[in-house]
């Protein structure tokens, strides 16, 4: 019944005397079951590890002009593209003639917008893309044509303008 | 003696000491992790909008001052230095909230509550210009603190729902004030747009 220390008799080592003297008594130490906590740490983990992965946000960059009068430049009206989106959420493209005017709106979808502004930016390199959004728009419809613009494969150069009264008229001409 | 020992320990012990170190470590690390993305956007729910940008920008990690627009039109102006806050906004746990639209009152100074819910934090509320003086001094005093080395990167989380007439304001002041570059928080889109 009492295992190893009853018949270890040859080497006479310490060691070996203190076992023999446990032995004597009970069981050696303690032994706690560690599964249910090991079962409730990996729950914790698995918990933590999905909530944090599941919620990354991304960063889309943006710079503004700084606000110097001196660095005004001066833009041939033929580089430009008006793009102006609605209250309603509707967007416009209208291009600038280099004889200072411009073309007619059209409505262009969200849907085909990126190969819009790619075509465009095809025939006209320099282009200028010139953002006039209307303050009742939602903000999410700013960041819908950020992302067309951002994910066409152009170099993006891209500035806000204020929508004036002149602006909105064109829109409500083309349908609103 | 061989078998006298396999009759003692029938089973095999496998000790797990180990396994809970690492276990607890990662734990540790991924509740932390999780807290201080909790913390910086206390209380104030918004929706982000989606956007599905092919570079994967990811947001910077510290020194980071955001401003969240949340629908009723206000702005809420934050830092993740608990030092920086309590100089400018007198408290550890201050928050600046600001309403663009000079017409309308924020719905804190309405009700007391901040996206219908209460708010534990100190408010502080400001007007256009103590809004500007405000960006300027939180920067300033970052600047003090570490000695000129870091500066604030400028973060927007605009509520999806909210006007574009905010962000328009915002970026008016941003010019006047020289923060030209700064960044529009979004989730990543998982589906295709309607």
């Amino acid at each position: 019944m009492a295992g190893g220390g009853f018949d270890a008799p040859d080497s006479g080592s310490s060691g070996l005397h203190k076992q023999k003297k446990y032995k004597k008594g009970k069981k050696v130490g303690v032994r706690i079951d560690m599964t249910p906590m090991v079962d409730v740490i990996m729950l914790l983990l698995t918990f933590f590890i999905l909530t944090t992965t599941l919620n990354t946000p991304q960063i889309m960059q943006i710079n503004l002009p700084k606000g110097d009068e001196s660095d005004k430049v001066k833009v041939d009206m033929g580089d430009v593209i008006y793009i102006r989106v609605s209250d309603k959420g509707n967007a416009y493209f209208s291009r600038g003639l280099s004889d200072g005017t411009e073309a007619p709106p059209e409505k262009v979808e969200f849907s085909n917008m990126k190969a819009k502004i790619e075509s465009i930016y095809a025939q006209n390199p320099k282009l200028l893309i010139l953002l006039k959004f209307d303050r009742k728009m939602k903000y999410s419809m700013m960041v819908d044509v950020l992302d067309e613009i951002n994910k066409a494969a152009i170099e993006k150069r891209y500035s806000f303008l204020k929508m004036e009264d002149a602006d909105k008229e064109i829109v409500k001409n083309a349908g609103g | 003696m061989k078998k006298a020992r396999s009759i003692k320990k029938p089973g095999v012990n496998i000790d797990m000491t180990p396994l809970v170190d690492v276990i607890m470590l990662l734990l540790t690390f991924f509740m932390l992790v999780a807290t201080f993305k909790v913390e910086s956007t206390e209380a104030i729910e918004i929706t982000l909008p989606e956007s599905a940008v092919t570079d994967t920008t990811k947001l910077p990690e510290k020194d980071i001052m955001t401003m969240t627009l949340t629908k009723n039109g206000d702005v809420f102006v934050d830092v993740d230095n608990f030092k920086v806050r309590e100089k400018v906004f007198g408290d550890a746990l201050g928050l600046g909230i600001f309403h663009p639209d000079s017409t309308g009152k924020t719905e804190y100074e309405q009700t007391g509550l901040v996206m219908g819910k209460p708010i534990k934090r100190k408010m502080v509320v400001m007007n256009r210009e103590q809004f500007e003086k405000a960006l300027k001094e939180l920067r300033l005093e970052l600047k003090n603190q570490t000695g000129g080395k870091s500066d604030f990167r400028l973060v927007i989380k605009g509520d999806s729902e909210s006007d574009y007439a905010i962000m328009e304001d915002l970026m008016d002041i941003f010019k006047a004030t020289r923060n030209t570059r700064f960044a529009l928080v979004t989730e990543i889109r998982s589906s295709e747009p309607k």
